[in-house]
């Protein structure tokens, strides 16, 4: 059903599935969240962020819905849909897969 | 599926919430702002520097928004409504160049609409009819026609829904206001409209059970246009006797205008009558062939069950039939669409090949409005570079501007139409020389909605495409920097390439209208072997059973009598057929053997039965033996002429006349014949035919089953002069027969009928590329000469004479237009080649004066193209143009 996408996107993707897995986040939280979890390695721009948000929201993967932010702000929460859990459990495997392929290329050339 | 669903929803909500939908998205870019802000203040920045470095880090919000937009992939189609919006306002700005884009299109669509239409009413018309999609045509062993009989074994078989048969062939005489006329009627089984279920405009139609043969009926139903042309539109016509063959036939009911009948090409009879005897006297000939079938398949019957249900009730009337080989189906294919295979190869051919004339048209057309579109582009450079720096992405550019070309192209279409209307009026008021009329109508149905859509598809990508994708070149932001190329000139530009495409295709265009026009010339100068300028020609139809075989002869010879006696005549004479005519005779095809060596050998020959004098009156050369004379009759020894073609073909070397040749008679009994002359070769169907053997028997030996014949006239003067005598004449001597008399010239009309269609439809349509690619090579030379004002003026400031600049501009041009004319000539050799089937046998498709004649007027027209900007551009005033600098 998915486009086939590169590397990067596909990896934005399982990120964003994974941060909100557990609870629904907004936007900024889910920048931020991955930002502190990579312990700053990984800073995702607004300007990549939203696209993709609204991106797997129209693969019917993540949905939105109204809530409250910790400073007290109305936001708009994305959640998992149960689509988009079989999509993260997709994605985490392939990307086992890719990573523990790259580190196999990657030890054996040393 | 269900997500399918929820995308789509989502898709929806987002088109018809477009303005919530991004305020959404806005009050959620800025809740993340505010957020980051809080974080920067808490971790001990001002409010003013938190601000700050967030908005830094933030980078675009409008692209960020439109990339989000874009996700809601319906942008294309709310962008497509504020597009259309956009461009027709700013389209609105610019009269001229919708005006001159519109009529550019209009005209080619008009065209190409026409031909459409015309081949869309000729070749696939469904005809009108109660669901005529469960109409089909049926052969029955390969026949076109089946016997009374037989149609009525397999109707009553009730193996279909229904079977029925026409004839439209046979003639009838009705006798009109002022004389007798010939019509060719539809003869119908009596089942015919029970079958059809046509509802009719007045009046009703005749059912099965009043209108069958053994009841001899005598009624009628008629056609719109024969109650209207020559009843005038009579509103109690319903009830009234009409004269049919000396027989009174009563109106029962007058078929809708629009009806298209049932035997397609347009033919519109005039008459519908019920079969009897009295209208095909082999009714009861238990193998002739009476009626074409067609027949209704049952509501639960498919093609192929209504196909085995026939030939298995075929099968089944064998015996009664007495015909052990009857009754396979060969032919059971659907009524509307394809017609009769035969005819319909040449006359496709000849739509796709106006098909593609008018394509090409339509692309010369649409390469004007693309070459008006890229100058545009060239003026709305800043406009576009502002946008791109402003964040519009290209794809959106172009889509923009493609929605520019779809206006302009919908402008195009719909005027297009317009025109065809007119132009279908136009057509229909064309009389054509056929029996039946042909009634066309301009309809907008299904398949002219698909087509005009798919024309107004193809005219946007091509207007537009080029130009959009030209105009949005990444290379083009320098434009922001107001650098205006003043003082370069690139001939090559895209505009000219679209120039040397359109020169290109206008030769193409061109060379096949000269083709054509060639065509109709040498047609018409040909010689057909008999003289066509002295001689008058009378069809005569008698009423059926007036005459016997002798009382015919008598009113024959009677005839050229009086017709001889007649002051301008110098001679008269009678035949059964008249080469070139709808009635040029029959062709046979016979194993023929000598008497006296028992030689035998296939031939195949024209034949034609002809009175004395026949080849005198026409012009014929006899180069030996003798012309016949009256005392060729039944009881004389029998004799034939034949033409010089005949003779070399199968007698080689000898001498034909005086030998007994054994002829094919009726019931396969061959009786001997001498050969007392040798005529001139004569064309016969066709102007353009390969020359034919041919075989004339005397008209008075062989006798002439038909209620047909000829009667023509030699004369001493003008021939036109001589049609009210010769009329008047006959018209006398018997009152009920229908004459038809013309100068002979006019009666060949037939035979130059597919030529002058020919040469006056591409030649129409060569003229019509040759004008739109003029003005596209105009505009390009005139937008170059105000292009190039300055550079031109330099040019005469430091000495350059008129002369110069005229061969300045002029040479531009001539490469662009040699550019084409080669491309163009090199083109039409490889293409021209299928259009020989069109041609007269003399004239090749790779005529070198037809290549030549195109070359040159297009060298010429584009030189007449070019010379008025050339002509402005030595009237610069170098101190005018460079004070603008």
């Amino acid at each position: 059903m998915g486009k086939p996408a590169d590397l990067i996107q596909g990896t934005l993707d399982l990120l964003i599935l994974k941060t909100i897995a557990l609870e629904p986040r907004h936007g900024w939280a889910i920048a931020k969240r991955i930002q502190q979890m990579s312990r700053d390695v990984l800073q995702v721009t607004q300007g990549s962020l939203y696209p993709a948000l609204h991106r797997l929201e129209q693969q019917g993967w993540i949905k939105a819905q109204s809530g409250r932010t910790a400073t007290g702000r109305d936001a708009k929460f994305y959640a998992l849909t149960a689509a988009g859990r079989k999509q993260l459990a997709k994605e985490l495997e392939s990307w086992d897969r890719l990573s523990g392929a790259i580190q196999l290329v990657v030890r054996e050339a040393e | 599926m269900a997500r399918w669903f929820d995308r789509f929803r989502l898709r929806l909500r987002s088109l018809f919430r477009g303005a919530a939908a991004d305020a959404s998205l806005r009050r959620e870019l800025q809740l993340h702002l505010d957020e980051q802000i809080d974080e920067y203040v808490a971790a001990g920045m001002t409010r003013v520097e938190a601000r700050e470095a967030a908005l830094r880090e933030f980078g675009p919000i409008a692209r960020i928004e439109e990339e989000c937009r874009d996700t809601r992939r319906v942008n294309v189609l709310s962008n497509l409504a504020q597009d259309l919006r956009y461009t027709l306002r700013s389209l609105r700005r610019q009269p001229l160049l919708v005006l001159a884009a519109t009529v550019s299109i209009a005209v080619a669509v008009g065209a190409n609409t026409t031909i459409f239409s015309l081949a869309s009413g000729l070749l696939f018309a469904t005809p009108s009819a109660k669901d005529p999609d469960r109409l089909v045509r049926i052969r029955v062993n390969g026949n076109s026609h089946v016997s009374y009989r037989q149609w009525q074994a397999l109707a009553e078989s009730q193996a279909l829904g229904g079977l029925a048969g026409y004839q439209i062939e046979a003639e009838v005489n009705w006798r009109g206001p002022e004389s007798s006329v010939t019509l060719v009627p539809l003869i119908v089984t009596a089942n015919f409209f029970d079958v059809l279920g046509t509802p009719l405009a007045m009046g009703r139609a005749f059912t099965a059970s009043e209108a069958s043969a053994e009841r001899h009926p005598d009624i009628a139903v008629i056609s719109h246009g024969f109650w209207q042309r020559r009843l005038g539109g009579d509103p109690a016509i319903v009830g009234r006797t009409l004269m049919f063959n000396g027989r009174p036939y009563t109106v029962l009911g007058v078929l809708p205008s629009d009806y298209r009948a049932l035997p397609g090409y347009g033919t519109a009879p005039e008459v519908y009558l019920p079969l009897t005897q009295e209208l095909m006297p082999d009714l009861n000939v238990p193998r002739a062939a009476t009626v074409e079938l067609f027949g209704r398949l049952r509501d639960d019957q498919t093609m192929g069950q209504g196909r085995a249900a026939l030939t298995w009730a075929g099968h089944n009337v064998r015996a009664l039939l007495n015909d052990p080989k009857f009754g396979d189906v060969t032919q059971f294919s659907p009524a509307g669409g394809v017609k009769r295979m035969g005819d319909f190869r040449e006359v496709g051919a000849f739509f796709a090949l106006l098909l593609i004339a008018v394509c090409l048209v339509l692309a010369i057309a649409c390469a004007n409005v693309a070459g008006l579109l890229l100058a545009r582009s060239t003026v709305r450079r800043r406009e576009i570079a502002v946008r791109v720096a402003l964040g519009a992405s290209r794809s959106r550019l172009v889509q923009q501007l493609l929605t520019e070309g779809l206006w302009l192209a919908l402008f195009g279409t719909l005027g297009g139409l317009l025109l065809m209307f007119g132009l279908m009026q136009l057509i229909g008021r064309i009389s054509l020389p056929l029996p039946i009329p042909i009634e066309i109508a301009a309809r907008i149905d299904g398949r002219l909605l698909a087509y005009s859509l798919a024309l107004l598809a193809l005219t946007t990508i091509f207007c537009a495409l080029a130009p959009a994708l030209q105009a949005t070149r990444p290379s083009l932001v320098p434009a922001l920097k107001q650098e205006l190329w003043r003082f370069t000139h690139r001939r090559w530009t895209l505009r000219g390439v679209l120039v040397v495409g359109q020169v290109t295709v206008a030769l193409v265009l061109l060379l096949t209208a000269m083709l054509f026009v060639r065509n109709l010339g040498l047609a018409a100068s040909a010689d057909p072997g008999f003289d066509v300028g002295r001689t008058v020609v009378a069809q005569v139809t008698f009423v059926e059973g007036r005459y016997t075989q002798e009382t015919r002869e008598a009113f024959l010879r009677a005839s050229i009598e009086r017709l001889n006696a007649l002051p301008d005549v110098e001679l008269a004479t009678f035949s059964h057929s008249v080469p070139l005519t709808i009635r040029s005779g029959m062709t046979t095809g016979a194993d023929l053997r000598l008497a006296d060596t028992g030689e035998s050998f296939r031939a195949q020959y024209e034949v034609n039965r002809v009175g004395p004098g026949y080849f005198s009156v026409m012009g014929i050369r006899l180069i030996r033996g003798r012309d016949f004379t009256v005392n060729d009759r039944s009881g004389s020894p029998t004799v034939v002429v034949i033409n010089e073609e005949f003779a070399t073909r199968h007698f080689a070397g000898l001498d034909p006349v005086g030998r007994q040749i054994l002829l094919p008679g009726a019931e396969e009994k061959a009786y001997p014949a001498e050969i007392i002359g040798i005529v001139g070769n004569s064309r016969h169907r066709t102007i353009g035919e390969s020359q034919k053997a041919a075989m004339y028997e005397p008209f008075l030996q062989r006798g002439n089953p038909g209620r047909l014949v000829h009667l023509i006239v030699r004369t001493r003067t003008d021939p036109a002069s001589a049609v009210r005598d010769v009329r008047q004449t006959i018209s006398e001597m018997d009152p009920s027969a229908a004459v038809d008399v013309q100068p002979m010239r006019s009666a060949l009309a037939f035979a130059f009928l597919p030529s002058r269609v020919g040469a006056a439809v591409l030649g129409a349509l060569g003229a019509l590329g040759l004008a739109l690619a003029m003005v596209g090579l105009y505009a390009v030379v005139s937008y170059a000469v105000s292009r190039r004002t300055a550079e031109i003026g330099i040019r005469v400031a430091l000495g350059a004479t008129r002369a110069a600049i005229l061969r300045l501009v002029l040479s531009d041009a001539g490469i662009l237009a040699g550019c084409g004319i080669g491309l163009g000539l090199v083109l039409a050799a490889m293409v021209t080649e299928p259009l020989a089937m069109f041609l007269v046998t003399g004239l090749s498709a790779s005529d070198p004066i037809s290549f030549a004649a195109a070359a040159l007027l297009l060298v010429l027209v584009s030189l007449a193209a070019t010379w008025i900007p050339a002509r402005r551009a030595t009237r610069i005033d170098p101190v005018v143009a460079l004070r603008d600098e």
